[in-house]
C-alpha cells in the first residue's frame, strides 16, 4: 500500500507511541538493578504492547481470509499492519533491552528481523512496482491467467498463420471461412481482402513457415522468455521488419498480428517476473511471521508461567 | 492497422471465471512455506527441549542455584499439576530461613521473591532494587502508626539521616580515655625508644592481626575484654571490621609501666580486676617479707607516696600484718588512684577495693548497617575519620558521617564515577538473630536430574 | 361465357376465329391455341395492360396491346410478324436493362417471367444504360421480401392485394424514374397494414415480391393439407399458393398429456398455435434469484449470494410485483406460476419473431393438436384480419385485467372499470425501429407493453440517449398525460412490439376515478423526472476520444483500480467470491483508463442493453439505476451475450429439481442463472472496495472521477 498523506495519523501516532517507549525505556533501563530485560515488569509491558501489535499485524491475514466481514475496512487493517508491525519491532528490542538471549529469544529475534526487513522491503516495493508493471506492461493481464493467455495467444497466432498460409496457396473459400473462425475464436477484427486468382507463393509460405515454427512457436510455448530471441523488443522488431520485406504486402497485416501476439506474450512474461518480485518477498514474510508468532506465543505461555 | 483489437469484453472471456479457486503455483508455494517454516520452527523447538537445552531462557539462574536449573520444580512448586511462575516464599525457606525483620512492627512483609530477582544471571540474588526498600521506607507506617526511626527515606542522596550517633547530643560511650591526638604524637616513648604511632599499630581488621608492636613481652594475652558488646551484634565476616582494642596487644608494650606499683618488683600489676589485683599484691609482698627478714625496717620509697592523700610520716609498721597493709594500701593506692585511672573509670564504693567501670566501647557503630572496612582499604584512616588526629578527647565521636559516605557513593549520581549508593550495599533487610538451622534433605543426585 | 353474347369473328396469324364479343385478342388467340407473350397480364386479375409485351399487329397505325384490345369483326391480327416480334424484343431489352439478372425469382426457381421472355429472345446483354439510382430492398415484411429493382411495374399485385383480397394495401407511387409500388403510404411492408395474405407475391412474375422461406429449415412434424390450413379460421383469405409456398414453415404437432412441448430458456424459432387441447405454461426454474445477503447482522456481517427462494426472499421493492410477464397471451401470478392456455391461443411469438430465448415450460395438460410455425407464418396469420379480430378478443377478454393489475401502480384498478376499459383499449402492432409516440409531440395515448421492448430514448444535442427499454409489463407515456406536456422522449419499437393503447381520455377518466393511482404514478413521474434531469446534468460535454471508445461516458459507476497502487493481490476477487458463494461477479481484466484499470464489473450502463430481450423481464434497474436481474431468471444467457463489456456471466447453481422420470421426487441439478455485480447492496459498500487493503479499488462515477482528468486532457488537446 502506498504511503501518502493519508496516513499522517497513523504516521504521527506511531512515531509518538515510540517516542514514549523510548523515553520511558531510559529511566527505566537505568533504574532497574539488572538493566533492562524482559522478565521486569517494563519489559514485560513491552514485550506484551508489542506481541499484541504483532498479533494484529498478522490478523491481517486472517482477515483477508474473511473479506466481506464488515470488521472495518481493509485498508484500515492494512495501515495498522504497517504502522503497528513497524513500532513492534523497536518494541521488542526494547522488550529485550537490546539483548538478543539464546535459544528460543534468539530465534525470535531473528525472525523478527527477518519479518521486519521482508516486510519492510515489501512495503517499498509495493510503493514503486505497481507503477512501473502500470507503466511498462500495458497489456497487462491476470497474473495467475497468464498460462491460460499464453495459450490463447498460442492458438491465435496458429490460427492466423493457418489463414495465411491458405491464403498464400490461393485458397480464397479456406481463407475466409478460417478467417472468420479465427475472427470468432481469437478476436480478431475485419479481414482480408482477398484477391482471386493469387498466385501459390511457395518461397513466401516457406519463409512464413520457418519463421513460424522456428520462432514464435517456441517464444509462445515457453513459459517464462529467458534468452529467446523474440523476448528482445529490439531484436523482435528487427525480425518482424525482415520478415514483412519477405511476404507479400497482404499478410502484412497478419505479421502486425502476430507481431502484436509476441508484444502481447513478452509482456506478459515481463509482468510475471514482476508479478514475482512484487510478491516475491511474502514468501519469506508470511511463513516466517507464522512462525514468529507460534514460537512467540510460545516464548509468551512460557515466560508467564514461570 | 492492428486487427487485434482488444474490448473489455474479450478481455473478460479470457479468464476463467473460477481461476482464484484453482492453486496457483504462487500461491501454493505461500500456503506450503506457511505451513512449513511453522513447522520447522515448532519441531525444531521440540528437538531442542528433546535434547534438554534450555529452550526457554527466563534468563539465567544465579550461581547459587544453578545447580538446580533444570529442577524448575525445586523452586517453582507445581500447584495442581500446573507450574507457578510465582515462586511461594516456602520455597526459599526450604534451604534460606531468612527472618524478615521488624515482623512484630511492620505492617507488610514482602515475599521472597518481590526483592530476590531470580533469572537475571549471576548478579547476587541479595542486591536488592532500592525500590523494594522505598515501598515501605519512602512512607513508613508501623503497626503501632509512628516508626521508630524516620519516616521517610525514598534516596541515599538526599533523604539518608544522619547516622544516629552523630546528631547532636550524641557522643562517644566508651569509658577508656584516650587521645588519640597524643597517641599519634612524634616521639612518644616505646617500649624500645622513642615511636610514631599510626592507625594500624592499635586497629587492624579482625583477622589480620598479626604482631603487634606494642604486645606485652611477659604477660599472655588475657581474656578479650569484649565490653560493650551486645546482643545486638549480627554476625559479620571478618575483615570487615577492626579487630577489638586488647590491652596485652595494643597498650601493653607503652603502658605496661604504668602497671608498676613498686620498684622492688620487675613485674606490673596484671591488667584485671581490682580484686585480681588485690590478690596478686598480697601474694607479692608476703613473698617478699618471707625473703627480706629486714622488710620491716625498710623506708617507704617516696614515689609511691602519692601526695594529698595521706599524711607523713606513715607509722611505722610493727609487725608483718601491718607492713602488709601499708605495703598493700600504697601499692593500691599507686595503682587504683594513679596506674589504673590513666585510662579506666574507677568508681569508688563503699567496699574497699573500687571497681572498674565497663570499657563500653562499640565494637560496631552502625547497628542496622553493614560496613567492611575491608572493602575501603585503599583510603587512609583519616580519609573518613578525619577529625583523629586531633581528637583529645575520648568522648569525640570519630566516626565519619554520611556526607563522607556521600563524597564516594551515590544513589542516582552519574554512574561511571559513582559507588553504588543502594540501600543493599549498607543494609540487610533480614533479621539474622532469629535465623534457625536448617535441616537439609535432598542428595545430590536429586539436585542435578535433569528432570 | 355467355352463349347468348354475340360473336365476333376474325383472323389471327391467319387462322379464321370466332369468339363472343367483349373478348380480348389474347383471350382470342389463347383459346385457339396461339400463344402470345405476356407479363403484366393474369387470368384472374383484370388487364391494365401496362408492359406491352402483347401487343399485336392489328392492321392499325400502332400496335395493340392483346390483353386489352378486345376483337372486332373482321380484325386481322398477326402476333408474330418480324415487326411485332422486334417491338416485342425492345421492349424485354429494355425492362430487362433495368431488372437485375438473374433476379431472386430467377436464381431460386428459375421462372422469372420476364428472364425467361428474355431468355427466349436471345436477349443477353441489354443494349441500354442501366439506370444509376438504385430504387431499394424491403425487408420489413417477415413473410415477403420486396426488390424494388426487380419490380417492372406490371400492377399485378396491386390488382391482387385491391381486386382480388380487397386489402386495399398496396399502390402506386411516384413518378417516372421514382415510379415504385407502395405499401399504405408508401410504409415499409412490414410496417404497413398489409396482412400478408401473399396474394401480390403470387401475382408477381419477377422477384420483385418474393417469399422468404425463413431458414430453410423445416419442421418436423406432420405435413398440412393447404386445404385443412385454408379451412381455419386463422388462415381465411390467405392465398393458398401463397401458403402452399410456406408448407414447411407450418407443421401440426400432437402433444400427449404431460408431454413437454418447450423449455424455458430453450432457444428457438417458432410460436405455437394451439388448435385443440389444453396446456400448461409454467417456470420450472426456482423463483429465485441469485441474491446476496449477510448471514449475520452487524458488522461481523457476511455477505453470501444464494438461490433464495420466493418464501425467504421479500424483496421491498419487488413486494408489489403480481405477475412474470412470460411469451404468451397471459402472465404468470408471481405467488403461483403456472397459468394455462386452450384452444386458439398462440404462444412462442417473441421467441419466433426477435428469436428471444423461451420464456416459460409448457406442457400440454389433455392431449392437445397445435400448430407449430416459423416466423413468416406466424406473420401471416398475426396479420391476418380474422386472427388478429380472435387475438383482440381474447386479449380484452382474459389479458386485460391481468396486464393491467400486473402493473403494480394499476393494481386497484376495479373489475368495473377493467370491462369499461376492455372495449376501449386497442391492440397494436408495431415493427422494429419504428416510432411509437415522439419526443415533442402531444400525448393522446397511455401504452402498455404486452410484447417485445420499447426503447424509450431522448434526443439531445450530443446525440441520443436511452433512458430505458421497456419489456412486456411496462408502461409509458403517463407522464405527459399527467402533466399535459408533449412526449418527454421518442418511445420506439426495438423488435416486435405489440403494446396496448389506452386512449388519454380513458385515462384521464381512470386518474379522476383512482386518486391512488393518481398519486402513485405522480410519485413515479416525479422520480423519473428527477433521474432523467440527473442523468441530462450528469453528461457533460467533455469528450475524450478514449473515453467514449471504452464506453465509460455511458457507465454510471465503475470499479477501477488505481494501478499505481493496486498489488494485484486478487483480494478484490477473492472478497467478490466470498461474497457470492464462491463466484466472482468481477473480472480483474479489462482495459485502462489512464492509470485506473476499469475491471470487469458491471457498469449500470446509461443504455443497459443487457436488459434488451431477456424473455422473462428479469433483469431490470432498480429506481435507483442499479441493474438487477430478479429472481425468475430463467438462465437463458440473454442478457450475458447482450452486454457489451462481458460483465454478465452465467453461473451454475445447485438446485433441486423436480424428477421427470418419478413425479413428486425431488433431484439434484444446476440451473445457471444469470449474475451481475449487484454493488452488494446490503452493505454501504462493495465488498470489493471493502476488501481492497491498498486503497486501489473504488467504485466511482465515471463523469464525476474522471471529470478533472478529461478537462486536463481536453485542455492538452486543444494546447496542441
Amino acid at each position: 500500500m502506498r504511503i501518502d498523506e493519508t496516513h499522517r495519523k497513523w504516521f504521527i501516532g506511531s512515531l509518538v507511541g515510540l517516542a514514549v517507549a523510548v523515553v520511558v525505556y531510559v529511566p527505566y533501563s537505568r533504574s532497574s538493578p539488572q538493566g533492562a530485560g524482559g522478565g521486569t515488569t517494563m519489559g514485560l509491558i513491552y514485550g506484551s504492547v508489542a506481541f499484541a501489535f504483532m498479533i494484529f499485524a498478522g490478523l491481517l491475514g486472517a482477515r483477508k481470509k474473511v473479506p466481506i466481514w464488515r470488521l472495518g475496512r481493509a485498508q484500515a487493517w492494512m495501515r495498522g499492519h504497517l504502522w503497528l508491525g513497524f513500532v513492534s519491532f523497536p518494541l521488542i528490542v526494547l522488550h529485550s533491552g537490546f539483548h538478543f538471549g539464546v535459544g528460543l529469544t534468539k530465534a525470535l529475534m531473528w525472525l523478527f528481523a527477518v519479518v521486519f526487513v521482508s516486510g519492510i522491503v515489501g512495503a517499498v516495493l509495493q510503493h514503486f512496482m505497481p507503477r512501473i508493471t502500470t507503466q511498462r506492461i500495458p497489456l497487462e493481464t491476470i497474473y495467475e491467467q497468464i498460462g491460460r493467455v499464453r495459450l490463447q495467444l498460442m492458438e491465435e497466432a496458429i490460427s492466423l498463420v493457418d489463414e495465411a498460409y491458405a491464403l498464400l496457396h490461393g485458397d480464397v473459400s479456406q481463407a475466409n471461412e478460417q478467417q472468420r473462425a479465427a475472427s470468432a475464436s481469437a478476436g480478431t477484427m475485419g479481414g482480408l481482402t482477398v484477391a482471386s486468382g493469387m498466385q501459390v507463393d511457395e518461397e513466401a509460405s516457406a519463409e512464413l513457415k520457418q519463421f513460424f515454427q522456428g520462432e514464435i512457436q517456441p517464444f509462445l510455448a515457453q513459459s517464462g522468455s529467458h534468452g529467446h530471441v523474440l523476448a528482445d523488443r529490439n531484436r523482435a522488431q528487427a525480425m518482424f521488419r525482415q520478415l514483412r520485406t519477405l511476404l507479400p504486402p497482404n499478410l502484412h497485416s497478419t505479421v502486425d498480428d502476430l507481431e502484436n501476439i509476441c508484444e502481447e506474450k513478452r509482456e506478459i512474461d515481463q509482468q510475471a517476473r514482476y508479478h514475482r518480485v512484487l510478491h516475491g518477498w511474502l514468501l519469506v514474510h508470511i511463513p516466517a511471521s507464522y512462525a514468529l508468532l507460534i514460537l512467540g506465543a510460545v516464548h509468551a505461555v512460557m515466560a508467564l508461567r514461570y | 492497422m492492428l486487427r487485434r483489437i482488444r474490448t473489455t469484453k474479450k478481455l473478460a472471456k479470457r479468464m476463467d471465471l473460477q481461476y482464484f479457486t484453482q492453486p496457483h503455483p504462487f500461491r501454493s508455494w505461500r500456503l506450503w512455506l506457511s505451513v512449513l517454516v511453522p513447522v520447522v520452527a515448532v519441531v525444531w523447538f521440540a528437538a531442542l527441549r528433546a535434547h534438554g537445552q534450555k529452550v526457554y531462557s527466563s534468563g539465567p539462574l544465579s550461581k547459587s542455584h544453578a545447580v538446580f536449573a533444570k529442577r524448575c520444580d525445586v523452586c517453582h512448586v507445581t500447584t495442581l499439576g500446573f507450574f507457578r511462575a510465582k515462586v511461594s516464599d516456602s520455597a526459599c525457606l526450604k534451604c534460606h530461613d531468612a527472618p524478615a525483620h521488624q515482623i512484630d512492627r511492620v505492617a507488610f512483609t514482602p515475599a521472597c521473591g518481590s526483592c530476590h530477582l531470580e533469572h537475571k544471571g549471576s548478579l547476587r540474588l541479595a542486591s536488592t532494587a532500592d525500590s523494594s526498600c522505598t515501598q515501605c521506607h519512602a512512607d513508613l507506617h508501623t503497626r503501632t502508626g509512628s516508626p521508630q526511626y524516620v519516616r521517610e527515606i525514598s534516596d541515599f542522596d538526599n533523604e539518608h539521616p544522619e547516622f544516629a550517633v552523630l546528631r547532636p547530643g550524641g557522643k562517644d560511650p566508651g569509658q577508656v580515655k584516650l587521645n588519640h591526638y597524643a597517641h599519634l604524637r612524634p616521639n612518644l616513648p616505646g617500649p624500645d625508644g622513642p615511636v610514631q604511632m599510626d592507625c594500624q599499630d592499635c586497629h587492624r581488621l579482625t583477622g589480620m592481626e598479626g604482631n603487634w608492636p606494642y604486645a606485652a613481652q611477659t604477660m599472655p594475652p588475657l581474656k578479650p575484654v569484649t565490653a560493650g558488646a551486645s546482643a545486638d551484634m549480627r554476625p559479620s565476616r571478618s575483615r570487615d571490621y577492626m579487630s577489638p582494642i586488647l590491652y596485652a596487644t595494643q597498650c601493653a608494650g607503652c603502658h605496661v609501666k604504668d602497671l608498676q606499683f613498686d620498684k622492688r618488683f620487675e613485674q606490673s600489676a596484671p591488667h584485671d580486676k581490682p580484686e585480681v589485683v588485690q590478690a596478686f599484691l598480697l601474694q607479692k609482698y608476703s613473698e617478699y617479707f618471707a625473703s627480706h627478714p629486714g622488710a620491716l625496717s625498710e623506708p617507704v620509697a617516696p614515689e609511691r607516696i602519692l601526695p594529698g592523700k595521706f599524711k607523713l610520716p606513715l607509722p611505722v609498721p610493727h609487725n608483718r600484718q601491718e607492713w602488709m597493709d601499708q605495703q598493700v594500701m600504697l601499692a593500691d593506692r599507686l595503682l587504683f588512684d594513679k596506674g589504673c585511672k590513666l585510662c579506666h573509670v574507677m568508681i569508688e564504693t563503699n567496699a574497699p577495693l573500687p571497681t572498674v567501670a565497663p570499657s563500653s566501647i562499640p565494637a560496631r557503630w552502625l547497628l542496622h548497617a553493614d560496613f567492611s572496612h575491608n572493602s575501603h582499604r585503599l583510603l587512609t584512616c583519616v580519609a573518613c575519620h578525619n577529625r583523629t588526629p586531633e581528637s583529645r578527647e575520648t568522648a569525640d565521636i570519630l566516626l565519619p558521617g554520611v556526607a563522607s559516605c556521600r563524597s564516594c557513593h551515590q544513589e542516582r549520581g552519574p554512574k561511571q564515577d559513582a559507588a553504588s549508593g543502594n540501600c543493599s550495599e549498607c543494609h540487610s533487610y533480614h533479621d539474622w538473630k532469629r535465623e534457625q538451622p536448617i535441616k537439609g534433605k535432598y542428595l545430590i543426585p536429586q539436585l542435578q536430574a535433569a528432570r | 361465357m355467355n352463349p347468348a353474347a354475340k360473336l365476333v369473328e376474325l383472323t389471327i396469324d391467319g387462322t379464321a376465329v370466332s369468339v363472343p364479343q367483349g373478348t380480348t385478342i389474347f383471350d382470342a388467340a389463347r383459346t385457339h391455341g396461339i400463344p402470345i407473350p405476356t407479363l403484366c397480364h393474369q387470368q384472374n386479375e383484370n388487364p391494365v395492360g401496362v408492359c406491352r409485351v402483347c401487343v399485336v399487329d392489328i392492321g392499325q397505325r400502332v400496335y395493340a396491346a392483346s390483353c386489352i384490345r378486345q376483337a372486332e369483326q373482321g380484325m386481322t391480327v398477326k402476333t408474330n410478324t418480324a415487326p411485332v416480334v422486334g417491338v416485342r424484343h425492345t421492349l424485354v431489352e429494355l425492362l430487362m436493362s433495368d431488372h437485375p439478372s438473374p433476379c431472386a425469382r430467377q436464381q431460386h426457381s428459375g421462372d422469372c417471367e420476364l428472364e425467361r421472355l428474355a431468355e427466349q429472345a436471345g436477349i443477353q446483354q441489354p443494349r441500354f444504360a442501366r439506370r444509376t439510382t438504385p430504387r431499394g430492398h424491403d425487408d420489413s415484411s417477415l413473410a415477403i421480401a420486396v426488390d424494388h429493382e426487380a419490380c417492372i411495374l406490371c400492377d399485378r399485385c396491386i390488382r391482387g392485394c385491391d381486386d382480388i383480397r380487397n386489402n386495399w394495401v398496396l399502390a402506386r407511387r411516384g413518378k417516372g424514374y421514382q415510379a415504385g409500388i407502395a405499401f399504405d403510404n408508401n410504409l415499409p411492408m412490414g410496417g404497413s397494414s398489409c396482412v400478408s395474405c401473399g396474394e401480390c407475391m403470387v401475382s408477381c412474375p419477377t422477384g420483385a415480391l418474393t417469399n422468404r422461406s425463413a431458414v430453410g429449415t423445416k419442421l418436423e412434424g406432420g405435413a398440412l393439407d393447404i386445404g385443412a390450413l385454408l379451412g381455419l379460421p386463422i388462415f381465411k383469405n390467405v392465398s393458398g399458393t401463397f401458403l402452399e409456398l410456406n408448407s414447411h414453415a407450418i407443421v401440426e404437432r400432437k402433444f400427449r398429456a404431460g408431454e413437454i412441448i418447450c423449455r424455458e430458456g430453450d432457444f428457438g424459432a417458432t410460436a405455437f398455435y394451439l388448435v385443440d387441447g389444453k396446456v400448461e405454461v409454467y417456470l420450472s426454474s426456482p423463483i429465485a434469484h441469485v441474491k446476496t445477503e449477510g448471514s449475520a447482522k452487524g458488522f461481523l456481517s457476511k455477505l453470501r449470494s444464494m438461490l433464495q427462494s420466493r418464501e425467504q426472499d421479500e424483496r421491498t421493492e419487488e413486494s408489489s410485483r403480481v405477475s412474470i410477464p412470460i411469451d404468451a397471451p397471459v402472465d404468470l401470478p408471481y405467488d403461483h406460476p403456472i397459468a394455462e392456455l386452450g384452444p386458439g391461443d398462440l404462444f412462442g411469438e417473441m421467441t419466433c419473431m426477435s428469436y428471444y430465448p423461451r420464456s416459460a415450460t409448457v406442457r400440454a395438460k389433455t392431449d392437445c393438436t397445435m400448430l407449430e410455425m416459423l416466423r413468416n407464418v406466424l406473420d401471416i396469420m398475426q396479420r391476418n384480419k380474422t386472427f388478429r379480430e380472435q387475438l383482440d378478443r381474447t386479449y380484452r377478454q382474459r389479458a386485460l385485467d391481468s396486464h393491467l393489475r400486473s402493473v403494480p401502480v394499476l393494481a386497484s384498478l376495479t373489475p368495473d372499470f377493467i370491462d369499461h376499459l376492455r372495449n376501449r383499449v386497442e391492440l397494436l402492432r408495431f415493427t422494429p425501429g419504428q416510432v411509437i409516440c415522439t419526443q415533442g409531440e402531444p400525448a393522446d395515448s397511455f401504452y402498455l407493453v404486452r410484447l417485445g421492448f420499447v426503447k424509450v430514448a431522448q434526443s439531445r444535442p450530443g446525440g441520443e440517449l436511452v433512458l430505458a427499454y421497456l419489456a412486456r409489463g411496462s408502461y409509458f407515456a403517463e407522464m405527459s398525460l399527467l402533466t399535459g406536456t408533449p412526449h418527454m422522449a421518442t418511445c420506439s419499437a426495438l423488435d416486435h412490439v405489440e403494446v396496448v393503447r389506452v386512449p388519454g381520455e380513458d385515462f384521464q377518466v381512470m386518474l379522476d376515478r383512482f386518486p391512488e393511482i393518481r398519486r402513485k404514478l405522480e410519485e413515479a413521474a416525479a422520480e423519473h423526472m428527477e433521474q432523467n434531469r440527473q442523468r441530462v446534468t450528469k453528461v457533460a460535454d467533455v469528450t475524450v476520444d478514449q473515453f467514449l471508445n471504452q464506453g465509460l461516458m455511458e457507465a454510471q459507476s465503475l470499479l477501477i483500480l488505481d494501478l499505481d497502487r493496486c498489488t494485484r493481490c486478487d483480494q478484490c476477487v477473492r472478497a467478490c467470491a466470498d461474497a457470492h458463494d464462491g463466484v466472482s461477479r468481477l473480472i480483474r481484466d479489462g482495459l485502462r483508463f489512464d492509470r485506473y484499470l476499469v475491471a470487469t464489473s458491471c457498469r449500470q450502463c446509461r443504455d443497459p442493453l443487457c436488459m434488451v430481450g431477456c424473455p422473462v423481464g428479469s433483469i431490470r434497474r432498480r429506481n435507483t439505476l442499479e441493474v438487477i436481474i430478479e429472481d425468475w431468471c430463467i438462465g437463458c444467457g440473454q442478457c450475458a451475450n447482450n452486454c457489451p463489456y462481458g460483465n454478465i456471466n452465467m453461473h451454475p447453481f445447485p438446485v433441486e429439481l423436480d424428477d421427470p422420470a418419478y413425479p413428486g421426487r425431488r433431484m439434484a441439478g444446476v440451473k445457471v442463472k444469470a449474475t451481475s455485480c449487484d454493488l452488494c447492496l446490503d452493505h454501504a459498500e462493495p465488498s470489493c472496495v471493502y476488501a481492497c487493503p491498498h486503497d486501489a479499488a473504488h467504485r466511482v462515477n465515471p463523469l464525476e472521477f474522471f471529470g478533472g482528468l478529461l478537462k486536463r486532457q481536453t485542455v492538452a488537446k486543444s494546447g496542441k
